[in-house]
């Protein structure tokens, strides 16, 4: 084997924060062969960031490292002096940061930016430097990169500013990139062109690649090697097929089986792993998962396991599948999620699909017919008004159709800018729309008066994606959940607290809580307090905003869990509002995508991903992240970006990104459909319907 | 961008006729009227409605207004009860001397406060930091009054350094030369600002070292002090550079005291007799010059910030 271009060993990192200090690495080691991928794979504090930022000497402040050694093609970098960090870094090693909204300067042009890492370590001359900057540009497959020298990061998309500060990165032609969560702020089309790109670079320019992720989908396909870490220490390290297929470290089974993806086709609860992180303020004694691993025994807590290959005692090789776990699966067993999950409740089983049908026979709850949010552009008093200002606006919404039945799930899936959120906030009546109709339970919310639009708010509750934002955070949790119902005047005041403590108790909160601020729970926590206000008017309907976008995966599956079953014991129906296909396809009964204010697809859930009749549903489905190292790539991925909401194109919004886009398409808007079965309609003209497709590929 | 600015100036406008509405209301609210104001209180009844009646006081008042505009566009501010002198000429003979106190009151505030502002946010929490702050919110605190007066008896006093007097010259130039005597008041009428000023480049500076740029310059191996000088600062500079714009009217009541401290012969001073000897004429005149500073000033701050950021700049 050839010598490795990095090898961390036995890593310590400390941060000295105002809580005291963190022990944020404890005792990394890990290798990387030049021209390897390595995927670095955890949750939130788990030290995945901390071990890639000690790399470069990049810790926060109050950040060192306390021990161990970083050798980069033999020099130690956690000794080196800052002198030789600055001469390696953006030099042989470069680094991509994860929101690329903040991580350009926004007052410097792209040309300057991409050029500086080149002037500051090659002799060349600024008129050079602007042309590599130019060619690095046009390499990661920024259009018209002559011209984007001159232009400032504002002027540009997402997913387009990723790119530059991926140029900006390479321009030296570093050894070793790495990559901290590179796609994590990105739409989930963006988010795979930006993989793709990576993957073509690295075998491009022969270089190392550490992926540092909290999306196990992220790496599936795109290293060749993964480390898990937990707690600031690595629990599992292996080459990637084995680590999927068989993952042996109790908690790297967690992770697999709460992944929405493993339990889609079951609808059953998905595993969740109880409890939370350790701090890492005070050191733990034993296993740092044993508090909440359910094969935990006294040895666990007594003593720390160590990185073995279970083979012999030696320290395993830098290949070989490692785990840090007393009680390890057994590779050979079957099924690894099975022996994590809850029994199956029988009679409760709801499969996706059914559940579908089951709503097609409950009454509508919610409709929405032709449902429009035009947004002016300008909104100054110096704006032009009347005819003349036409088509400076932006179309958020623009007439959508759909019934939300009593007791279902809807799932509206789409990108960001689509305008998901703005139709959730329609409907719970925060936004008047500008053309068409809400109906709630048979009613026109048009005409309803003051005192009847009151009645109805009780009805409908919103649920956030950042509860945290969502609630004051000078009101203690009682009083949080307490206002709705002083607002609507129910109950006395004992009354009320006795329906508080029922809140807290529905949604798994100690009844303490309510003497305490929304700022001492944990995220998760604080999306169940989020749904507990929300379920504080005993609502028919709640419209849940990217409820657990912003949670780790084993959290996330608790509230999934956690708001199917109320949803079975109260009979609420949720309008459920995320980028997330695989959360989506997990929870809801039925679907509908958007694109650019449109909804181009609806249905039971479980027709309109097994197969896709919109050919942007298609594509969203192929650039998805399936955690499967073994997935075919995709057939269709999405290529370009999202038009501006400001001019949408003519015909149907889809067109300019569509692979099947014809003439008619950019005359005439595609009405709905039912090409294939009754209830999933399709806004497309040349849907991927069976007959269609063989009259295409013949033809 | 033309239209920005097109917005920005009707916006401008709109304001400084406001600005004159409250000057003519002003006048008009002057105790007994103008009339008494010149006439005295010994006025006969008689006499008083025959000013008014050859002032055109007795007419009504938005044809009053009317007039009083159209005298302003011609420049015509009236006569000053006690100077004999039109107002216009004598704000055309303080208004630069002014300008010139305050435009190197701001220009040496801004050379200081900026590596002050730098130097405490890089040594945040250290002792140059605390030390700075302490000095800072001292200097802030100070009244501009007792700070010239502290200045004078040490400097023109105690070490006979500097003149306590400002130039006496009628000219700008004239006072240009005797650049000595303008270090004292030059130095009274900074200091605030520089304190406020430095305060203020500290937080932003601080605030954009927080900024994930920041941390992509230093993945590039850039040093911290072109890191700095090439990015932070370009970003913190921006809302100073508008701050400058909205700091024009507070410089300008600086300028009085320190006008009449330092008995300099600008538009404060002037504003300072005119006071003392009901000169209302003149002291209309002053606000109205002031008032068209600040809006100027708020113009230029708005212009600045289009200017230097870019994001603002194609926005508009």
């Amino acid at each position: 084997m050839t010598d490795p271009l990095l090898r961390v060993e036995d890593l310590h990192v400390e941060i000295a924060g105002r809580g005291g200090t963190v022990r944020a690495l404890d005792g990394v080691d890990l290798t990387l062969a030049p021209g390897e991928a390595l995927g670095i794979v955890g949750e939130s504090g788990c030290g995945k960031t901390m071990t890639a930022l000690s790399v470069l000497g990049l810790l926060p402040p109050g950040g060192r490292v306390t021990g161990g050694r970083i050798l980069f093609d033999g020099t130690d970098l956690a000794a080196a002096p800052e002198r030789v960090l600055r001469g390696i870094r953006g030099n042989t090693v470069g680094m991509v940061f994860q929101d690329p909204l903040t991580s350009l300067n926004p007052t410097v042009t792209l040309g300057a930016q991409v050029a500086e890492p080149l002037l500051l370590h090659r002799k060349v001359s600024r008129a050079e430097a602007w042309a590599k900057a130019e060619e690095t540009l046009r390499l990661v497959g920024l259009p018209r990169p002559a011209e984007r020298l001159r232009h400032y990061p504002h002027q540009l998309s997402g997913g387009m500013r990723q790119r530059v500060a991926i140029a900006m990165a390479l321009i030296c032609e570093p050894r070793l990139l790495i990559a901290d969560e590179p796609t994590t702020a990105l739409d989930v089309t963006t988010q795979h062109q930006i993989l793709e790109l990576l993957d073509e670079l690295r075998t491009r320019l022969g270089m190392a690649l550490i992926l540092v992720t909290h999306d196990l989908g992220v790496i599936a396909r795109r290293v060749d090697r993964v480390a898990v870490m937990y707690g600031g220490r690595i629990a599992e390290r292996a080459p990637v097929r084995p680590l999927f297929a068989a993952p042996r470290h109790r908690y790297t089974q967690a992770l697999f089986a709460a992944l929405p993806d493993a339990a889609t086709d079951a609808g059953r609860p998905l595993a969740t792993v109880p409890g939370l992180p350790p701090s890492l303020t005070s050191r733990p004694t034993g296993c740092r998962f044993a508090p909440r691993c359910g094969f935990a025994t006294d040895l666990c807590r007594a003593a720390e396991p160590e990185l073995t290959d279970g083979l012999d005692g030696a320290a395993p090789a830098d290949t070989a599948h490692a785990v840090a776990c007393f009680h390890p699966a057994d590779p050979a067993a079957g099924d690894p999620a099975a022996a994590l999950l809850p029994p199956h409740p029988a009679g409760e089983a709801r499969e996706p699909g059914t559940a579908g049908t089951l709503g097609n026979t409950g009454e509508p709850l919610l409709r929405l017919a032709g449902l429009s949010k035009t947004y002016p552009l300008h909104a100054s008093p110096f704006a032009r008004r009347g005819p003349g200002a036409r088509g400076r606006e932006i179309s958020a919404v623009a007439g959508v159709s759909l019934t939300v039945r009593r007791g279902e799930t809807f799932g509206i899936v789409g990108e960001s800018g689509c305008g998901k959120s703005t139709l959730g906030r329609m409907v719970v009546g925060l936004e008047p729309p500008t053309a068409g109709s809400v109906h709630f339970a048979g009613r026109d919310l048009a005409t309803l008066t003051k005192r009847e639009l009151r009645a109805h708010r009780r009805r409908v509750q919103l649920m956030f994606q950042d509860s945290s934002a969502a609630m004051d955070p000078r009101m203690r949790v009682g009083a949080v959940l307490r206002e709705p119902l002083v607002i609507q005047g129910i109950g006395d005041r004992a009354e009320q607290r006795r329906r508080v403590a029922g809140l807290l108790d529905d949604v798994g909160l100690p009844r303490g809580a309510v003497d305490r601020y929304p700022h001492e729970f944990s995220g998760g926590q604080r999306q169940r307090l989020g749904l507990a206000r929300a379920l504080a008017l005993s609502p028919a309907l709640v419209v849940a905003d990217e409820p657990v976008s912003a949670l780790d995966v084993s959290v996330q599956a608790q509230i999934l869990n956690l708001m199917r079953a109320l949803q079975r014991e109260k009979g609420i129906g949720y309008l459920f509002i995320s980028h997330d296909l695989a959360v989506v396809r997990h929870l809801a009964d039925s679907v509908g995508v958007m694109y650019l204010g449109k909804l181009v697809e609806t249905g039971p859930a479980r027709q309109v991903f097994a197969r896709p009749l919109h050919p942007y549903t298609r594509g969203l489905l192929d650039s998805a992240n399936t955690p499967d190292p073994d997935a075919p790539p995709p057939v269709s991925p999405l290529g370009g970006e999202t038009p501006s909401a400001a001019a949408p194109p003519s015909g149907c919004r889809f067109r300019t990104r569509c692979p099947r886009a014809a003439g008619l398409c950019a005359t005439t808007e595609p009405p709905p459909t039912e090409p294939e079965t009754p209830g999933h309609r399709v806004a497309c003209h040349f849907p991927l319907t069976s007959a269609g497709s063989r009259g295409l590929s013949s033809g | 961008m033309i239209r920005f600015l097109a917005k920005r100036l009707t916006q401008a406008l709109v304001v400084l006729l406001l600005v004159s509405v409250l000057v003519f209301v002003l006048l008009h609210l002057l105790p007994g009227g103008p009339a008494r104001a010149i006439l005295g209180v010994q006025a006969t009844p008689d006499a008083v409605a025959h000013f008014n009646h050859q002032q055109g006081y007795d007419r009504s008042l938005p044809e009053q207004y009317v007039s009083y505009l159209g005298r302003l566009l011609t420049g015509d501010l009236g006569e000053s009860y006690k100077l004999n002198q039109s107002v216009a000429s004598l704000l055309a003979e303080r208004l630069p001397k002014t300008a010139l106190l305050a435009g190197l009151a701001l220009a040496l505030a801004a050379v200081v406060a900026v590596p002050l502002g730098v130097l405490q946010a890089v040594r945040r929490g250290r002792a140059a930091d605390y030390l700075l702050t302490g000095v800072a919110f001292l200097a802030y605190a100070t009244p501009v009054f007792f700070l010239g007066l502290v200045l004078i008896l040490v400097f023109g006093q105690q070490l006979q350094l500097l003149p306590a007097e400002a130039p006496q010259a009628d000219t700008v130039g004239g006072i240009l030369a005797q650049a000595p005597a303008l270090v004292l008041p030059v130095v009274t009428a900074a200091l605030g600002i520089v304190a406020a000023f430095s305060r203020y480049l500290r937080s932003a500076v601080l605030d954009n070292l927080a900024e994930d740029y920041v941390r992509t310059a230093r993945a590039k191996g850039q040093s911290n002090a072109r890191i700095m000088a090439r990015h932070v600062l370009r970003n913190a500079l921006i809302p100073l550079a508008t701050l400058l714009g909205l700091y024009l009217p507070t410089l300008f009541s600086g300028t009085l005291v320190v006008e009449s401290m330092f008995n300099y012969p600008g538009m404060g001073l002037l504003f300072w007799n005119a006071a003392q000897s009901s000169d209302f004429p003149v002291l209309l005149g002053v606000t109205l010059v002031v008032g068209v500073a600040t809006v100027l000033g708020s113009l230029l701050a708005d212009l600045a910030y289009a200017l230097l950021d870019p994001r603002i700049r194609s926005v508009t």
